[in-house]
């Protein structure tokens, strides 16, 4: 029988404990996450919400491993990666993590293919073509193979983002306001994706202070001042956007 | 938004294009220089030639080499200030390109592989356009050293083989050399600064730049420091090497500078505020535009006003020392004819004859083109202010002249065209001049009357005190070309200042012309890294006119902070040049040469304000909108 612990670490993709990250000093110090403990659990897909300057975005760079923490502890899977080398948090990006953000950060000069092959070709690997072109399916976009992201739409450019993100297999998928930068169509096609994804068993942990979009996740934790004011799970849009309303107040 | 999007090569090719091309022409002056100079020092003059004719060609080769050792240094130098600010602006204006590669998995390892691959690659490319550039460089070169008479007419640079290898070997040092500190800082970018929608600059001032411009400074002070105590010729060249450290010291500093300087700008208008902004929050941009600024016009201008301070000083020298009343220009021993006029009180004639004198023996033996005057020691003493210098100088034996490089003691061997003269003591000797002469003083006798009957004579004549000047001058005419020492120090003064005018063109004009190319090239690479910022200042509601108009702004600002700072650079040349000609000649003498700083000013200003034109029209011609990417 394993212990409580390893049960635990076992279903947590991430786990915070007591995180705080602080930025500036003396009377400019700003704590954008303040003491936050969280699990975000292995195959479920948690939304973090919370008024602009909340601390979502800190909170998400802490628990990737982007940003250093002041204090307390982050651990990804089974490790421990508070104080983790550069190159260890290389191997952890190369690997176990992927990252989404709003403003898709694609490569403007490599087509989408090349895009998505790029981490593996990082991590020494040969893409095999036929793996890349599946990858892109998955999203949707097969036939945009060859195209430069300046070709593609809005929500096309991101969803190469999310299959650049996807093609390592990574452990957890890690997403900053994903729809951010999108209409409402866009929007639903890449959220479409992402509860797709949950549900094959993908860890995703995301930020954003869209309530249709929180009310897609299996868990919403709710941000104030860098702590965490709230936590609920199955909830739809119009609760999730009344809580969000209630503590914005 | 289109975020990384915006990375596209389109943007991202004039990076590499000025990359490409500072290594290409740094490849193509450096090799220019290096086989120019082999040239000159391996050139023998035709062998139908007369001896000597073959001995003066022999004698400007000397100086052209000394001249071409100068411009190769410099063109070194320029090369890789020009070649390294250029790779780390390049790097540095890729960082979110850099972050976003470490966000997605990308090592420190990776990254710094990747720069020093891409330069590897860029300096290849570079040396191989470089090379047959250089060719060209090296026939427009050889050209000019023709035409200015530093050469003779049958000289050419020749094309070496081994140059292939020494091209390649320099651009890819080079490139290397110059991305390695870039690469290093490139590769430890935070993943996070991917996020970052301006692409936050890094440190400006890091802990190597403070290095460096330490090394440079301590350099420039020690050149500054020592240059006085250097004698005529050691003083010359120190002063004339402050410029280089001095400049580099200035620009390694400028992130810090330029945006203090910028504070001059008139903050008025949205426009003028705007730049003034930009300025001090763009240091790295700035900094890179400044650089070559600043070594163009601390080079130029300092080298220029140093070249010309010692041509006065040494005119002024040879003024206060001379002491004749009519100089007469007759070949052949005339002084004789010349002494037997009435009125004629004194006559120092004096015959140039070219020569090759050899030093040491042994394994230090050293053989060295000179010119060696026939001189009446006293008559020559009593006309040049030389005191009692002289009287040892009588029979077998010679004087080291005003024009340094011997020694005025112990033995040399002499050989003049058709005679050697073998093994000579030299007895005594004047101290060198600013304006150089003769090296080497020979009594009459040594000489055969027959080598001296056609050689080039000029004759310094003092008048008796009841003498009729005019009637003087007219008995003279019939002997050679009359002149009143005055007329004639002017135009000796004259010529002396033409040619250290074309020693400057010669040296400074091409190593000016890349210098401004990188000027240029940083303008180019700052402005394409630009497009979103400008369509961000147009959606805030400013107009294309009015971002132009800003662009324009800010460019003629760090031009000028780039100028100052090149002033100031050259102002350490003018400084030394003070010192060392008040302990050379006993008075600090300065000529600044005003024409040639109003048109290093002009053409900074006209060059970097066309290219700020035309980039910052052609990055605004596209609706900020579809820049910004609102289609979505
Ligand atoms: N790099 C930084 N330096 C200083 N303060 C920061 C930095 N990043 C974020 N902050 C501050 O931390 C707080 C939380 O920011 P962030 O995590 O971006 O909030 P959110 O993503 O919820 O809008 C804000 O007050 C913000 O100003
Ligand atoms: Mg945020």
């Amino acid at each position: 029988m394993p212990t409580t612990d390893t049960v635990t670490r076992v279903n947590a993709a991430v786990t915070l404990r007591g995180v705080s990250r602080v930025y500036g000093r003396g009377a400019a110090a700003v704590r954008a996450v303040d003491n936050v403990s969280l699990e975000f659990p292995r195959g479920g897909w948690t939304a973090v919400m919370g008024p602009s300057g909340s601390g979502k975005s800190t909170l998400l760079h802490c628990a990737a491993g982007l940003e250093k923490v002041d204090s307390g502890q982050v651990i990804v899977g089974d490790n421990d990666i508070t104080s983790a080398s550069d190159a260890e948090l290389t191997a952890l990006r190369r690997t176990r993590i992927g990252f989404v953000f709003q403003s898709f950060n694609l490569i403007g000069s490599l087509s989408a293919e090349r895009n998505v092959a790029l981490p593996l070709r990082l991590a020494g690997q040969r893409p095999k073509p036929a793996e890349v072109r599946a990858t892109l399916a998955r999203v949707g976009l097969a036939d945009r193979a060859r195209h430069r992201p300046r070709e593609l739409s809005g929500g096309q450019q991101q969803r190469v983002a999310i299959a650049r993100a996807m093609v390592t297999r990574p452990e957890v998928l890690f997403a900053d306001e994903p729809t951010g930068a999108l209409d409402s169509t866009a929007a639903r096609t890449v959220l479409d994706l992402m509860r797709e994804m949950a549900d094959a068993g993908q860890s995703i942990v995301m930020v954003t202070h869209d309530p249709g979009a929180a009310a897609r996740a299996d868990a919403v934790v709710f941000l104030r001042d860098g702590r965490v004011v709230d936590h609920v799970t199955g909830a739809g849009p119009r609760e999730v956007a009344d809580r969000l309303a209630a503590w914005e107040r | 938004m289109m975020g990384m999007s915006r990375a596209g090569l389109a943007e991202r090719w004039p990076l590499f294009a000025g990359a490409f091309l500072s290594v290409a022409l740094g490849v193509a002056l450096v090799q220019s220089s290096l086989l120019l100079l082999i040239s000159a020092a391996t050139y023998d003059p035709p062998a139908g030639w007369s001896e000597a004719a073959r001995m003066a060609a022999s004698d400007n080769a000397v100086a052209a080499v000394s001249m071409l050792g100068v411009i190769l240094g410099i063109a070194t130098f320029l090369a890789g200030f020009i070649i390294s600010s250029t790779f780390a602006f390049t790097v540095d204006q890729r960082r979110r390109d850099l972050a976003l590669l470490r966000l997605v998995g990308g090592s420190r390892g990776q990254l710094r592989r990747l720069l020093l691959g891409e330069a590897l690659l860029l300096g290849f490319l570079g040396a191989a356009a470089g090379i047959p550039a250089g060719v060209a460089v090296m026939n427009l070169q050889g050209w000019l050293l023709r035409r200015m008479e530093f050469m003779p007419a049958d000289f050419e640079g020749q094309w070496r083989l081994w140059i292939l290898g020494v091209s390649f070997g320099t651009g890819l040092a080079l490139a290397v050399a110059g991305v390695l500190v870039a690469a290093r800082r490139g590769s430890r970018v935070r993943p996070l600064e991917a996020l970052r929608e301006t692409g936050a600059a890094a440190r400006v001032m890091t802990v190597s730049r403070w290095i460096f411009g330490l090394i440079f400074l301590g350099g420039a002070l020690a050149l500054i420091i020592v240059a006085p105590h250097g004698g005529v010729s050691g003083g010359v060249a120190m002063a004339m090497n402050v410029a280089m450290p001095a400049a580099a010291a200035v620009a390694a500093f400028s992130p810090l500078l330029v945006p203090l300087l910028g504070r001059l700008i008139p903050a008025g208008g949205v426009t003028g505020s705007l730049a003034r902004a930009n300025l001090a929050d763009a240091r790295r941009r700035s900094a890179s535009v400044a650089a070559p600024l600043i070594v163009l016009a601390g080079l130029v201008i300092g080298n220029a006003a140093a070249g010309a301070s010692f041509t006065t000083a040494g005119a002024d020298q040879m003024r206060a020392q001379t002491r004749a009343d009519l100089v007469v220009e007759a070949p052949g021993p005339v002084g004789d004819r010349i002494r037997s006029v009435p009125g004629v009180a004194a006559v120092s004639t004096e015959t140039a004859i070219p020569a090759t004198v050899t030093t040491g023996s042994g394994e230090d033996q050293e053989s060295e083109s000179a010119m060696a005057m026939v001189i009446d020691p006293a008559a020559y003493a009593a006309a040049h202010s030389a005191g009692d210098a002289l009287t040892a100088l009588r029979g077998r034996a010679v004087a080291a002249g005003p024009g340094g490089d011997v020694p005025s003691r112990g033995t040399i061997r002499l050989r003049l065209p058709g005679l050697d003269l073998g093994e000579i003591p030299v007895v005594a000797g004047v101290p060198a001049t600013m304006s150089g002469g003769p090296n080497v003083l020979l009594a009459p006798g040594v000489v055969p009357a027959a080598m001296l009957a056609s050689a080039p004579t000029q004759s310094f004549v003092s008048l008796a005190g009841d003498a009729d000047p005019p009637a003087v001058r007219a008995a003279l005419a019939r002997v050679g070309e009359v002149s009143t020492a005055d007329a004639w120090l002017r135009a000796d003064a004259k010529d002396r200042n033409s040619t250290s005018d074309k020693i400057l063109l010669v040296i400074m004009g091409l190593g000016g012309l890349y210098a401004l190319i990188g000027v240029i090239n940083s303008v180019v690479i700052g402005a394409a890294a630009r497009r979103r910022e400008f369509a961000e200042a147009r959606v805030t509601g400013l107009t294309r006119g009015q971002v132009v108009r800003s662009a324009l702004r800010e460019s003629f600002a760090v031009t000028v902070a780039g100028l100052v700072l090149g002033g100031v650079a050259a102002g350490a040349t003018m400084a030394t040049v003070l010192t060392t000609t008040t302990a050379v000649v006993g008075k600090g003498t300065l000529d600044i040469p005003w024409t040639l700083v109003a048109a290093v000013i002009a053409v900074a200003l006209l060059v970097t304000s066309v290219t700020s034109l035309l980039t910052s029209l052609s990055a605004t011609r596209r609706r900020p909108v579809l820049l910004l990417g609102a289609t979505e």
